[in-house]
C-alpha cells in the first residue's frame, strides 16, 4: 500500500501545517494572554469589557475572561486552567482559598442585589425588609396557586448563591418551596431570568447592572422594589491562582492585574462605570474604604458579610493566603 | 515467429467457480487470435489476465519472454490495453477519454492532440472530440472505446466481444479497424467473439474454449474444416447448427438439425455437416405468408436485444435464430416476448460450413 | 421592545459595516473552513479506501462511521475541554484551551464521520469497471483511484458542502473549548447565544440572519459553480455536434 502511506504522510503534514499555522496566527495576535475565570454577571454588564481595554492600552498582556457562573469559575480555578478569578461568593471564595488553590484575595468592588417584581406589587412587598418580603411572597404564591410569582436564576451562580441564603435567613427550607409551583426556575443568565420574570409578573432577585440594562431599553417593565439594605450587599473579589500547587499558572502577570483593579485607576474605572448610560455607576470602589477603615456603615456591612473568619479575627485575606513576596497588596 | 505472450498452466479460481484451469497457450507476435466458446467458458477472465488486471491463483504469464510479478506489473500494463465488452466510459469528453492514456504515458499535448485524432479517425468519428462521451449513441460509444485503446498503439490488444451489442453499421466499422490495425501496425491481436463474419474473416488462429480450458487452438480454416459441428453444437458462433444431409425427392438437400427442424439448401451435400445462416438473410413476419423461399419455420421470440436502430432477436424454431429487423418494423409488429412469428430464408442463404 | 423592533435593529446591525460583526464573521468563515479543509485531507482518502477495497471489518467501520455522524456536540465539546484543560488534560499542555485552533480541532473531528460517510456512498455509486478500464490504458492502483475520485466529484464535493455546514452551524465544541472569549474566539454561533445572555437580542438576531444568510449563499455559489461546468461541457458538446 505503498501510495497509501504517501498519502496519510501528506495529510498528517498538512493537517499539523493548518493546525500550527492558525494557531501561530491568533498567538501572534495575542502576545501574552492571560486567562481569568469570572461570573456571568460581570461579564454581562460590560465592566470586564472596559477593564480590558483600559488594561491592555497600559501594559502588552492580554485579558482573556472566561464568562461561566460562580461554581464553573471556581472550578476551573481549582483545576489550575485559569490564572485568575474573579467572583462574588464570599463563602465559596473561603473554602477555595482554603482548599490552597488561591492567594492574595482583593475586594475591588461592591454594589447591591435588588428585588425586582411587577408594578402592581401583587404581594405589597414594597418597602419591606428583605425577609418580610420574601414572605409575603411565598403567602401570596401558595394562596394562588395557579400562578408563578418568583423566578429563580436556578444556575448554582452567585446571584443564585445570594438568593438561597436570603431564603435561609427568612427561615425556609430552600429545597422545600422551590418545588413549589408559584417557585419557578430559570436555570439561565441574569437577563433571561428578568425576561421570564417579566413575562410571568413575577418577583426575582437581580443584580443592578443586568436590571438597568433591560429597564432602561425597555425590555423588561419589572420595578425594583428592595435594594440598599445590609442583606442585598453584593461584593466582587479578586484571587490569583496558587503558583505553587498550580505551576502552569502566569502568576506575575495574574498579579499585575490584579493591582490594576486596585491601583486608583482601576478603582476610578469602576466607581464611573455606568454613570454616562444609566445616570449612576453599577459599581463602587472598595479599596479606599477599607484601607481608611471609616466607620461609615457600609464598611462595617462589607466586613460582616465578605470578611473571611480566621482565628475570632476577620480578614480581607486571611494573612496563611498571602504570597509574602507582595507585602504592599496589604498595607 | 516471436511469442508475444504465453500462459504456462494458468488457473483462475473465484470463489466457489474455477474460471480457467490449466490455460497454456502461446499468442504469436503480429498476428490475431480470437477465443471461441460458450458464455461462461473463461474467455473474459483469460483477457483480464492478458491485461494484468487479473492475478492468475496458479501459474505463470510471459511478455516477450519476462516473467510478470507483483513489481513490473505496472509496467507489462503499459504494454496491452483491453476493450471491455460492456463499454465503459469516462464522465468527460470523447477527447478526454481517449486521451487518458495518453496522458497516463506522458505524451505531449502535440502528441495527443494528433493521437487522438488518427484515432477517432480510424473508427469514422472525425470531430467529436468535444463531444460528452456518454451522450452519445450506444455504437458510437463502443467506437470510442475502440479509438481509446487504439490511440495508445500497445504491442497486444484485446478484445471482448467488441461488437457483440451493436448494429451491422457500427460492428462493421469496428471490424474494419480491427483489420486495419493489424495489418498496418502489426499489432498482436487476442479477441473474444460470437461473431461469424468476424470468426472467418479476421483471425489466424482460433482457440475454443470450453469450462475454463482450451480445448482446440488452430488456423481458423484448420477449426472450421474439422471442427465445425463442435462450433455449431455449442453455439459458439451464432446460426451455426449442426445436422444431417441427404437429398430429397425433388433433388435438393435437406438437413436435420434436430428438433423437428429440417434446412432447405440449394447446394448439394450429404452426411454430416454444419450450416450457417446469416440473421441478415432472414426475413420475419407474424403471419404465415407465400414466398419464394424455401425455408419456413413458425417459432417464438425468447430473446430481445435493443441495439439502436435495429433490433436483434433470438427465435426458437425448435432450434435458436438470430435474426435482425429495424426498430421501425419491430414496433410497427409489436413484438414482445413469447410472441409467434414465422421466419423464413431462401435455400441459397443457407451456407454450409 | 417586540420583534418587529428587534428585526428592524438587526437588520440595521446587519447591513452597518460594525466591525466585531465581520470579526466574528471571518473568523467563523476560517475556524470552520479549516475544520473542513481538515477532514477532507482525512476523510476522502479514508472514503476512498474503504469504497474500494474490500477487508475484515468493512460492515462494522462503515457503520461506526455511519453512527458518528450524529455525535452531540455538546458531549464531543465536554469531552475535549476536559482534554485540553490546562492542569488535568492528557492534552492540556498544548495550552490549547479557550483558542479557536481548540475549536478548529473539535469541529475537524466533529465532522470527519459526515464526510467519510457521504464521500464512500458517492465513490460507491461509481462503476467498479471504471479502476479495470483505467488500468488497462495504463494507470497504476493511485491514478485508477484517482479516476474513480474524479467520477464520484460531484457526490464528494457534496460531502464537503456537508461538513462544512455542520462545522459552522455548530455551537456545543465552540462553547466549551472556545469560551467566547470577547476578539479571540468568538463565532457566530455563540455570539447569537451570549448576545442574548447579554439581553441584545437585536445582535442576536443579526448574527442569526449572517449565519444563515451564509450557509446558504455558500452553498448557492457552490452548487452553482458545479451546474456551470456540466453546463458548459454540455454547451460545448452540443455545439460541436451541430457543426
Amino acid at each position: 500500500m505503498q501510495p497509501w502511506t504517501k498519502l496519510l504522510i501528506i495529510a498528517t503534514a498538512a493537517t499539523v501545517l493548518i493546525i500550527a499555522g492558525s494557531y501561530a496566527y491568533f498567538q501572534s495576535l495575542i502576545r501574552t494572554r492571560l486567562l481569568i475565570s469570572t461570573t456571568a454577571s460581570l461579564y454581562e454588564t460590560g465592566l470586564l469589557n472596559a477593564t480590558r481595554q483600559a488594561f491592555e492600552t497600559k501594559y502588552p498582556i492580554n485579558l482573556a475572561f472566561i464568562a461561566v457562573g460562580t461554581g464553573q469559575a471556581i472550578l476551573q480555578a481549582q483545576g489550575g486552567s485559569v490564572d485568575a478569578l474573579l467572583v462574588h461568593s464570599p463563602s465559596q471564595e473561603a473554602q477555595f482559598l482554603a482548599g490552597g488553590d488561591g492567594v492574595c484575595r482583593k475586594i475591588i468592588a461592591y454594589n447591591f442585589f435588588t428585588i425586582v417584581g411587577p408594578a402592581s406589587d401583587p404581594a405589597d412587598i414594597n418597602g419591606s425588609s428583605v425577609t418580610t418580603a420574601l414572605q409575603k411572597i411565598v403567602d401570596y404564591g401558595r394562596n394562588h396557586t395557579a400562578s408563578r410569582i418568583w423566578v429563580s436564576r436556578g444556575d448554582g451562580s452567585g446571584t443564585h448563591t445570594k438568593e438561597k441564603s436570603l431564603w435561609a435567613k427568612a427561615n425556609f427550607n430552600y429545597i422545600q418551596i422551590s418545588a413549589e409551583f408559584w417557585y419557578a426556575s430559570a436555570g439561565q443568565g441574569m437577563s433571561q431570568t428578568l425576561n421570564m420574570a417579566n413575562e410571568f409578573e413575577a418577583y426575582t432577585l437581580s443584580d443592578t447592572g443586568t436590571y438597568w440594562k433591560l429597564s432602561k431599553d425597555g425590555t423588561v417593565s419589572l420595578v425594583a422594589f428592595i435594594t440598599e439594605t445590609k442583606d442585598l450587599l453584593n461584593v466582587y473579589s479578586v484571587m490569583v491562582v496558587n503558583q505553587t500547587k498550580h505551576p502552569s499558572v502566569n502568576f506575575t502577570n495574574a498579579i499585575t492585574f490584579m493591582k490594576y483593579l486596585i491601583s486608583d485607576d482601576g478603582q476610578l474605572l469602576i466607581d464611573n462605570y455606568g454613570k454616562d448610560t444609566y445616570g449612576q455607576s453599577l459599581f463602587h470602589s472598595t479599596v479606599q474604604l477599607l484601607k481608611q477603615n471609616s466607620t461609615l456603615q457600609i464598611v462595617q456591612w462589607i466586613k460582616d458579610y465578605a470578611f473571611i473568619k480566621e482565628d475570632n479575627e476577620s480578614y480581607e485575606c486571611p494573612p496563611q493566603y498571602r504570597d509574602s513576596r507582595y507585602p504592599e497588596l496589604y498595607p | 515467429m516471436e511469442v508475444a505472450a504465453e500462459l504456462r498452466n494458468v488457473t483462475k479460481t473465484f470463489a466457489e467457480k474455477r474460471a480457467l484451469d490449466g490455460v497454456n497457450v502461446q499468442i504469436f507476435d503480429g498476428e490475431i487470435l480470437a477465443l471461441l466458446g460458450p458464455n461462461g467458458s473463461g474467455k473474459t477472465t483469460l483477457l483480464k489476465i492478458l491485461a494484468s488486471i487479473l492475478r492468475p491463483t496458479d501459474g505463470e504469464i510471459h511478455f516477450h519472454g519476462v516473467k510478470v510479478t507483483g513489481q513490473n506489473v505496472e509496467k507489462i500494463r503499459m504494454e496491452s490495453t483491453l476493450v471491455f465488452q460492456k463499454t465503459v466510459l469516462f464522465n468527460t469528453t470523447v477527447y478526454d477519454n481517449v486521451a487518458y492514456g495518453l496522458r497516463i504515458r506522458r505524451a505531449t499535448k502535440n502528441e495527443i492532440d494528433y493521437k487522438v485524432a488518427h484515432a477517432l479517425k480510424l473508427v469514422r468519428l472525425e470531430g467529436f472530440e468535444k463531444r460528452l462521451a456518454r451522450k452519445l449513441s450506444g455504437g458510437e460509444q463502443q467506437r470510442v472505446a475502440l479509438a481509446r485503446a487504439l490511440a495508445l498503439n500497445t504491442r497486444l490488444l484485446l478484445l471482448d466481444e467488441p461488437t457483440a451489442n451493436l448494429d451491422p453499421k457500427n460492428a462493421r466499422i469496428i471490424e474494419d479497424a480491427i483489420a486495419t490495425t493489424s495489418r498496418e501496425l502489426k499489432t498482436t491481436i487476442v479477441m473474444a467473439t460470437h461473431n461469424m463474419f468476424q470468426a472467418k474473416n479476421l483471425p489466424h488462429r482460433i482457440a475454443l474454449m470450453e469450462n475454463g480450458k482450451i480445448t482446440e487452438v488452430g488456423t481458423s480454416t484448420e477449426i472450421f474444416e474439422r471442427l465445425s459441428k463442435t462450433l455449431a453444437s455449442f453455439a459458439a458462433v451464432e446460426n451455426t447448427f449442426a445436422g444431417t444431409a441427404r437429398v430429397s425427392e425433388n433433388g435438393s438437400t435437406v438437413i436435420d438439425v434436430g428438433n423437428n427442424v429440417q434446412v432447405v439448401a440449394a447446394t448439394k451435400n450429404v452426411g454430416e455437416v454444419s450450416v450457417f445462416v446469416s440473421p441478415e438473410d432472414i426475413i420475419m413476419s407474424k403471419s404465415r405468408f407465400e414466398s419464394s423461399a424455401r425455408n419456413i419455420f413458425k417459432g417464438k421470440i425468447v430473446e430481445i436485444s435493443d441495439l439502436g436502430s435495429v433490433v436483434r432477436l433470438k427465435v426458437d424454431v425448435g432450434k435458436i435464430f438470430t435474426v435482425q429487423i429495424t426498430k421501425q418494423s419491430f414496433s410497427e409488429m409489436r413484438l414482445n416476448l413469447n410472441s409467434e412469428v414465422f421466419l423464413a430464408f431462401k435455400a441459397s442463404s443457407v451456407q454450409i460450413i | 421592545m417586540n420583534m418587529l423592533d428587534c428585526l428592524i435593529a438587526s437588520l440595521q446591525l446587519s447591513f452597518s459595516i460594525d466591525p466585531r460583526i465581520i470579526e466574528i464573521t471571518l473568523r467563523s468563515l476560517f475556524v470552520s473552513g479549516s475544520a473542513a479543509l481538515i477532514a477532507a485531507l482525512w476523510g476522502i482518502p479514508i472514503a476512498t479506501i474503504i469504497a474500494t477495497k474490500d477487508f475484515h471489518g468493512k460492515f462494522l467501520i462503515k457503520t461506526i462511521f455511519n453512527s458518528l455522524i450524529g455525535i452531540p456536540t455538546v458531549a464531543l465539546g465536554f469531552i475535549l475541554f476536559l482534554a485540553f484543560s490546562r492542569e488535568t488534560g492528557p492534552l492540556g499542555f498544548l495550552r490549547l484551551l479557550y483558542t479557536p485552533t481548540a475549536i478548529i480541532i473539535g469541529e475537524a473531528i466533529l465532522i470527519t464521520p459526515i464526510i467519510v460517510s457521504l464521500a464512500t456512498t458517492a465513490i460507491e455509486a461509481v462503476d467498479p469497471e471504471i479502476a479495470n478500464l483505467a488500468k488497462t490504458l495504463g494507470a497504476s492502483e493511485s491514478q485508477a483511484s484517482l479516476v474513480v475520485l474524479k467520477e464520484a466529484l460531484e457526490g464528494v464535493f457534496l460531502a464537503g458542502i456537508a461538513s462544512f455546514n455542520r462545522a459552522i452551524g455548530e455551537l456545543g465544541i465552540a462553547q466549551f473549548v472556545g469560551g467566547f472569549i470577547f476578539g479571540q474566539t468568538e463565532l457566530l454561533t455563540t455570539g447569537i447565544w451570549i448576545e442574548l445572555q447579554l439581553g441584545n437580542p437585536g445582535t442576536s438576531i443579526a448574527l442569526t440572519v449572517i449565519l444563515l444568510t451564509m450557509v446558504f449563499t455558500i452553498n448557492l455559489a457552490l452548487n452553482t459553480i458545479q451546474r456551470i461546468r456540466m453546463r458548459g461541457r454540455e454547451w460545448k458538446s452540443l455545439l460541436s455536434s451541430e457543426m
